[in-house]
């Protein structure tokens, strides 16, 4: 594999992605959510040029190496917003305790419904965690590790389309609640989509993900096997 | 947009991956069951707190990390291609999973979070 191949498919990658945002902006709809059309488009591209995943991935991997790097920068915000944090302490780490039990029990039942293999069910335990975190739990407990990332994806992508929807049906107004709702429920996708609502939303998804991450690193272990 | 800019933001973006590489060592050094974004995230943010490093010294590089973060979750997001067998299988069922139990976090625990908030105003107010 060509360093040059490599570098084609991270253009190819930033182009479609570049496209997909203009598009976007020109119509507001949620079909053309970026994280979706992009990622839909490049699918396209591959199949119709023939192309295995793993070899675009030669280039793509470099791109996605850098969420760890972007994660470490939400530091910056937290920084700037610490007064702010410090005030609303209360309300976060209510709504993120209350958004981390009900979920965590919404899905527990789901999947005992469903009657889901346990692998799977514990899988999906994790799926509003932050990526690292929920593959060292996952690798914890028992989980399989493809199979959580997956969920923590297809999270992370709903819940940037239907974050907006719940906080406009429910009439969520405090800018507060709505960084505690996008962080709790889509991890550093949802935390990365408030920024664009605001930076006090942004940075109090950032906070509401990661207490909601060490809520899972903690309690995980403990339910995991109830859901199936 | 000038060149000296670029430069400096480049350098700045490098801090991140670099404190973000030396945190995933240390993890795996020590057996820490905790990633290396998270380590250097507290890292950085102490140092932040403490002054031993300055806002403007990284705060270009980290909008432009954070600005484009959507952009380093597309490859995966197209490698969901790869698991269209187990999808087609229990996507259903995984689908509902992820759907239900997402709404009923973002009303728990935004609907919590706004009364909180609510109450807490009004006992300041008094």
């Amino acid at each position: 594999m060509s360093i040059l191949a490599a570098a084609a498919f991270i253009v190819m990658t930033v182009l479609v992605y570049g496209g997909s945002k203009l598009a976007h902006r020109r119509w507001r709809n949620l079909i053309l959510s970026p994280l979706i059309l992009t990622p839909v488009a490049i699918m396209a591209i591959l199949a119709l040029c023939r192309i295995p995943y793993e070899t675009y991935n030669e280039g793509g991997r470099w791109l996605s190496a850098m969420v760890g790097p972007a994660t470490v920068a939400l530091a910056v915000p937290l920084h700037k917003n610490a007064a702010l944090l410090k005030k609303h302490a209360l309300e976060i780490s209510a709504g993120v305790a209350a958004g981390w039990m009900t979920g965590t029990a919404a899905a527990l039942g789901i999947c005992r419904l469903f009657h889901l293999d346990r692998a799977l069910a514990d899988s999906l335990l994790l799926r509003a965690t932050t990526t690292p975190i929920a593959l060292a739990v996952s690798g914890m407990i028992g989980g399989i590790s493809t199979l959580t990332a997956v969920f923590v994806l297809i999270t992370g992508i709903l819940g940037t389309v239907l974050g907006p929807l719940v906080i406009r049906w429910t009439r969520i107004r405090s800018e507060v609640a709505q960084g505690v709702l996008m962080g709790s429920s889509a991890h550093t996708a949802g935390a990365h989509k408030a920024f664009e609502l605001g930076a006090v939303p942004g940075s109090i998804a950032s906070v509401s993900m990661l207490l909601s991450a060490f809520l899972s690193l903690f309690l995980i272990p403990l339910v995991a096997g109830f859901a199936a | 947009m000038n060149f000296a800019n670029l430069l400096r933001g480049a350098a700045q973006m490098l801090f991140f991956v670099a404190i973000y590489e030396a945190m995933t060592l240390l993890s795996s050094a020590l057996s820490l069951h905790m990633p290396g974004s998270v380590l250097g995230l507290a890292l950085v943010f102490i140092l932040l707190r403490t002054g031993v490093i300055k806002l403007g010294w990284i705060e270009l590089g980290a909008g432009w990390l954070l600005a484009e973060m959507l952009l380093f979750f597309i490859p995966p997001a197209a490698g969901l291609i790869q698991f269209g067998s187990l999808l087609a299988g229990s996507g259903l069922q995984i689908l509902l999973v992820i759907l239900v139990s997402s709404v009923i976090v973002m009303i728990s625990a935004g609907g919590l979070a706004q009364l909180a908030g609510r109450r807490r105003e009004r006992a300041e107010e008094r």
